[in-house]
């Protein structure tokens, strides 16, 4: 059991409202990244040489990447 | 006693027992105290502060004499970079309030990666640096426990997501709730003002401020000894997975709130003046002009007062300035700030007050957050189309208008803009003329009371004078 140590008030309801809100967007928060992972992953899938050709995949990649961890 | 300079504790500063702020000899510094010995050394050791600093997320700081601290108790001394100028939430247009939220998410997301977490949300935590939002607080971050709920998350929706729902579903000039609550909106006065259809058709609404606010309703009251909020059995946890997407969701909603795109009477009031190109051209020069003689005499900080969307403001900071632009309309403000973001100019920031009714102060005995005026430190005023506006708009006698800018600063460039000027003929079409004082001889004589007049310019083809003032010494 824990205390939740905090200079300011958390509120009562507002930590009980959170928990519920949290359960329910984090459905479709990992089904998002199931699938941006999956996308990721065949994004890989071209060799360096086309890659660079179109020199977009890359990038790409990486702000989807940077997005996930948000 | 020591030799030291006595060290003088901000206002502001007393809420939170891990540390405060003050000032020795003018210099701000923090104390950080041993209560939060070894959540500050996490921070360290984590590689957040660093992390944090180095993406421009949080004010840089250098390590200080633990010999300043003037409490006992003190772990470490820092000496945080100084703001240019502290301004308040309720001084930010919308886009500045949103960015200020979407900073405050992004350093969480940071922390978490770095095992750590925000311990408060508060919007007086963020400030306008370098044409950017930026943290403050230092101490704000602390361990993370691996399943607590996220507990800013109320004081997030109070001083974020309430006011940002309001300004974009209601009324842009909602911001102002700010105003008189320092703590940020009451969720339940949000959910009541906010349109019914954020019930149902927001989502990321309906739950962070509809929901939440019943919530808080249904377990205002008491909090068990065990932390466990009344009704419940057992204490909140939360997956660290859970707290993740509570926060992505939390972004999400900011970022897809939006102001209405309409204009205001100001906002357009740059593109219809009564000037002719000859007129502009030949102000502009004459501003350039004064403010190089100023910047010569070292001045360095301007506040262009009545801004409206930065066209002076922009010749004040390439005539080497630091300026706050300051207007009365939220649109302008709002223009203004997304103008300067997307051309990257960093010299300028723009906050909405009104000179004639400037912010007050705020908060505990009145000093928590100082009143506009008592934070004036311009070596400039600069007062373009504002004196008729003031005189004739707003009622107030020309030697008040001279005093209240000799209280702003020791330099003035302002304009004088006659009676037969169409601009002060629109603000005296629907009212009867009782200025029989609206002169330029009673001007003058206003102004000499403060102020010697070191420059006095016609502008081409209309009937304005610009003129240059130093205060009485």
């Amino acid at each position: 059991m824990h205390l939740v140590f905090a200079y300011i008030d958390p509120g009562a309801g507002s930590l009980v409202i959170q928990a519920i809100i949290a359960g329910l967007v984090s459905i479709p928060f990992f089904f998002r990244n199931a699938i941006r992972s999956t996308i990721g992953r065949f994004r890989h899938k071209p060799t360096d040489g086309a890659s660079a050709a179109t020199g977009r995949s890359a990038p790409d990649e990486k702000g989807a990447a940077s997005t996930d961890s948000e | 006693m020591t030799e030291r300079p006595a060290a003088e504790r901000e206002p502001g500063s007393y809420r939170d027992p891990s540390g405060f702020v003050f000032r020795r000899d003018g210099v701000l510094y923090r104390q950080i105290n041993a209560s939060f010995a070894d959540d500050w050394a996490a921070f360290e050791s984590s590689g957040l502060h660093q992390a944090l600093v180095r993406e421009g997320l949080l004010i840089a700081d250098a390590p200080a004499s633990l010999e300043l601290a003037p409490e006992p108790g003190a772990v470490a001394v820092i000496q945080p970079d100084e703001i240019g100028f502290v301004s308040h939430p309720f001084e930010w247009s919308f886009s500045q309030l949103k960015d200020a939220a979407l900073l405050t998410l992004r350093a969480q997301s940071l922390a978490a990666e770095h095992g750590m977490t925000l311990r408060d949300a508060s919007a007086y935590n963020v400030q306008f640096s370098d044409g950017k939002a930026i943290l403050i607080d230092t101490l704000s971050f602390e361990r993370a426990a691996g399943d607590q709920p996220w507990k800013p998350y109320r004081q997030f929706c109070e001083n974020f997501l309430a006011p940002l729902a309001l300004m974009a579903h209601r009324d842009g000039r909602l911001g102002q709730l700010l105003r008189t609550w320092i703590d940020g909106v009451p969720l339940d006065l949000a959910s009541e003002l906010l349109p019914r259809s954020t019930r149902y058709f927001a989502p990321g609404l309906a739950a962070h401020i509809h929901l939440h606010a019943r919530a808080q309703r249904q377990h205002a009251g008491s909090s068990g000894p065990d932390g466990a909020p009344s009704g419940t059995s057992r204490a909140v946890t939360m997956s660290e997975g859970r707290r993740l997407a509570l926060l992505d969701h939390l972004r999400r909603t900011v970022e897809g709130l939006h102001l209405p795109a309409h204009g205001t009477v100001w906002a357009d009031y740059a593109d219809q003046t009564s000037y002719s190109k000859a007129g502009t051209a030949s102000k502009e020069s004459i501003v350039k002009h004064m403010l190089k003689a100023i910047a010569s005499d070292g001045g360095r900080r301007a506040w262009d007062v009545g801004a409206n969307t930065g066209r002076y403001s922009r010749i004040a900071a390439d005539a080497g300035f630091w300026v706050l632009a300051l207007d009365i309309d939220w649109a302008a403000v709002e223009r203004h700030y997304l103008t300067l973001r997307s051309s990257g100019e960093t010299r300028v920031t723009p906050l909405l007050a009104d000179i004639a009714e400037p912010s007050p102060a705020i908060g505990w005995e009145n000093t928590e957050r100082a009143s506009l005026i008592d934070r004036a430190n311009a070596d400039v005023v600069i007062a373009l189309a504002l004196v008729h506006h003031l005189a004739i708009g707003r009622n107030v006698p020309l030697p008040m208008i001279s005093r209240l800018m000799a209280r702003l600063s020791p330099n003035l460039i302002v304009e004088w803009i006659p009676k037969d000027d169409p601009m002060v003929q629109r603000l005296l079409a629907a009212r009867e003329d009782i200025f029989a004082d609206y002169s330029p001889e009673a001007f003058l004589a206003a102004f000499h009371t403060d102020f010697e007049i070191l420059e006095e310019a016609p502008i081409e083809d209309s009937g304005r004078v610009l003129f240059r003032m130093r205060r009485h010494q």
